[in-house]
């Protein structure tokens, strides 16, 4: 049995639109936030989890978290139902909202994180030595007496972490965590995620619109949209598959014509050069670099890959999302 | 045992996060304090003008303004989470609270408190004593059980009252003004002796949000009045209602909740 085991699982919303004039009812609207969605996790497995916006991401770690009810559908995390048991399934699972902060405004985050050692009932030493762990990698030693209020957005997303680590969490779903963060808060975000991963075996589920995030942490990524679920397997897999144009940059040293180019590839002038987009599957890019050294000597070649969110982009499209 | 430890380190962890602010918060302890002892001046006037009110003196007057201020003053105060349980289900903090391995409500009730109604319970408190020496209550055991009941069980009526706000903010975000009019309307009408007002009000207050039976019938034990006919004994029983009325609206809530589980914010 894996660890997490969701099989078929709906959601269903009803929409209450606001009533329109003449009529006696407002209408309703069905919305399935969740369609026949299955998969596994293992223990320890770092899954990214992507899709469009409403595309029911949230409502999937909302059910899996306990907080939400499914209409019907099977699931278990470790051996439990999460919304039948709720209290013991919470124990063992941290979440991380971008967007809402569990912790406490106004007072240093230290007291916030001693009352959480109150309400998730952690012993007094292993609280202490956990802290510390905790508190060395996301540097936050600093801070402790430190209230939130007065921190960057960065520093917030710091204490969250460790407010949601604190009681050793099997599973963490990450739920955008890297929104708004500068370059460098990002880097060390992650980096503290994989040595999370790494160390204690914890499971985690990352929800995110930054591919970015996804290529650097997850070995394995799930696609949903409109409620079902779409791919499930690796990031460069799914990336090959819309991958499928690249364009080289290249310039002469004079005016040199550009040569006959197969009717596969689309040249046009950019700036005092040439823009080529091809697609590999039909002329190697071998193939091509030989053409174009016959034609002169190359003064600047460059070629670049597609950048993942237009990769994202083009395959939300296509499957119509 | 556990859960009133982590109620103490909340309430103390709170009342640190309003002292960070010092300023703002003298300031806001003297305007509870102007705002009740405005609402005390208007009952004064009232007893300066009419010596009594129906069979009420003066000083039974005060006496009862002072009960009601008290009770609903310190469930603002201790129990500030329940009486804004309404805007916390809106801006999602429930969410929060579900995440967590704890009662929903133990962690409503330790997610705030509202140290500047500590005057507002002052004030209240100088009205009974006021109120108290006028009408020459002489104080005997069974009549601080009733006064100790008054405050109790009125106190389960405003945090049940406050549970019906929340379960309307569960199903509609904004319809919460209707339960404002209960839990705001109620306490400005209980300061006064339930029997002055018209026939449906009393049916209000008594049947619906009972502030009749866990104020009402106490307090005029105190005062030494007759309580409708009914044996002493009422005094004591019919407060019971009010942890009845806070029980029935617990489940209520707690079926909201299971609403709230399955339809999302």
């Amino acid at each position: 049995m894996p660890y997490i085991h969701v099989e078929q699982l709906n959601k269903t919303f009803v929409l209450r639109k606001r009533r329109e004039k003449g009529r006696l009812f407002r209408e309703k609207t069905l919305v399935h936030a969740l369609n026949d969605v299955s998969f596994d996790i293992g223990r320890g497995e770092l899954v990214g989890y992507i899709g469009p916006n409403g595309a029911g991401k949230s409502t999937t770690v909302k059910i899996l978290s306990g907080i939400l009810t499914p209409e019907s559908g099977d699931v278990t995390v470790g051996g439990m139902v999460p919304w039948k048991e709720r209290k013991n399934h919470v124990r063992r699972i941290g979440v991380v909202f971008g967007q809402r902060m569990q912790l406490w405004w106004d007072v240093p985050i230290l007291d916030s994180f001693n009352l959480l050692r109150d309400i998730y009932r952690i012993p007094e030493q292993d609280y202490q030595k956990r802290l510390r762990e905790l508190t060395d990698a996301l540097e936050l030693g600093d801070l402790l007496r430190t209230p939130l209020r007065l921190m960057s957005l960065g520093q917030r997303m710091r204490s969250e972490l460790c407010g949601s680590l604190l009681h050793r969490p099997e599973i963490l779903f990450l739920d955008e965590p890297t929104i708004g963060l500068d370059a460098v808060s990002k880097l060390a975000l992650r980096d503290f995620l994989r040595q999370e991963n790494r160390q204690n075996g914890t499971t985690i589920l990352l929800t995110t619109h930054d591919m970015e995030d996804i290529a650097a942490l997850c070995p394995r990524v799930m696609v949903l949209g409109h409620g079902k679920k779409l791919y499930d397997g690796a990031l460069p897999e799914l990336l090959s598959r819309y991958d499928t144009l690249r364009v080289m940059t290249v310039r002469y040293g004079m005016d040199t014509p550009l040569p006959e180019l197969p009717e596969c590839c689309r040249a046009e002038r950019d700036g005092d050069g040439y823009k080529i987009t091809y697609a590999p599957a039909e002329i190697p890019t071998a193939q091509l670099l030989h053409i174009l050294q016959a034609a002169g000597d190359i003064r600047e070649l460059t070629a670049q890959p597609q950048n993942v969110d237009h990769l994202i982009a083009a395959m939300y499209r296509e499957l119509d999302l | 045992m556990d859960t009133i430890r982590l109620y103490f380190r909340s309430m103390k962890m709170l009342l640190r996060s309003h002292l960070q602010y010092p300023a703002s918060f003298i300031l806001q302890l003297c305007s509870q304090a102007v705002m009740l002892g405005g609402e005390l001046l208007a009952v004064l006037l009232i007893i300066d003008r009419f010596d009594s009110l129906n069979q009420w003196s003066g000083g039974d007057l005060l006496f009862f303004f002072g009960v009601m201020s008290v009770t609903f003053y310190i469930m603002e105060c201790f129990a500030r989470g329940v009486t804004s349980f309404g805007p916390l289900v809106q801006k999602g903090t429930l969410d929060i609270f579900l995440l967590r391995p704890r009662g929903v409500l133990t962690q409503v009730i330790c997610y705030q408190l509202d140290p500047r109604r500590l005057t507002a319970i002052l004030v209240g408190v100088a009205a009974m004593v006021m109120g108290g020496r006028q009408s020459n209550v002489t104080w005997t055991a069974l009549k601080a059980l009733a006064l100790a009941e008054a405050i109790v069980f009125g106190g389960l009526v405003v945090l049940g009252l406050f549970f019906i706000e929340a379960m309307f903010s569960v199903r509609s975000v904004k319809s919460i003004e209707v339960v404002n009019a209960l839990t705001y309307g109620g306490r400005s009408a209980c300061q006064y002796p339930i029997d002055i007002y018209p026939e449906p009000l009393k049916i209000l207050f008594t049947a619906v949000a009972p502030f009749a039976l866990t104020i009402h019938l106490p307090v005029s034990y105190i005062l030494g009045k007759n309580l409708f006919g009914w044996p002493d004994a009422a005094a004591f029983l019919c407060p019971l209602a009010g942890g009845a009325f806070f029980l029935i609206m617990y489940v209520l809530l707690q079926f909201a909740l299971r609403y709230y589980r399955s339809t999302g914010s």
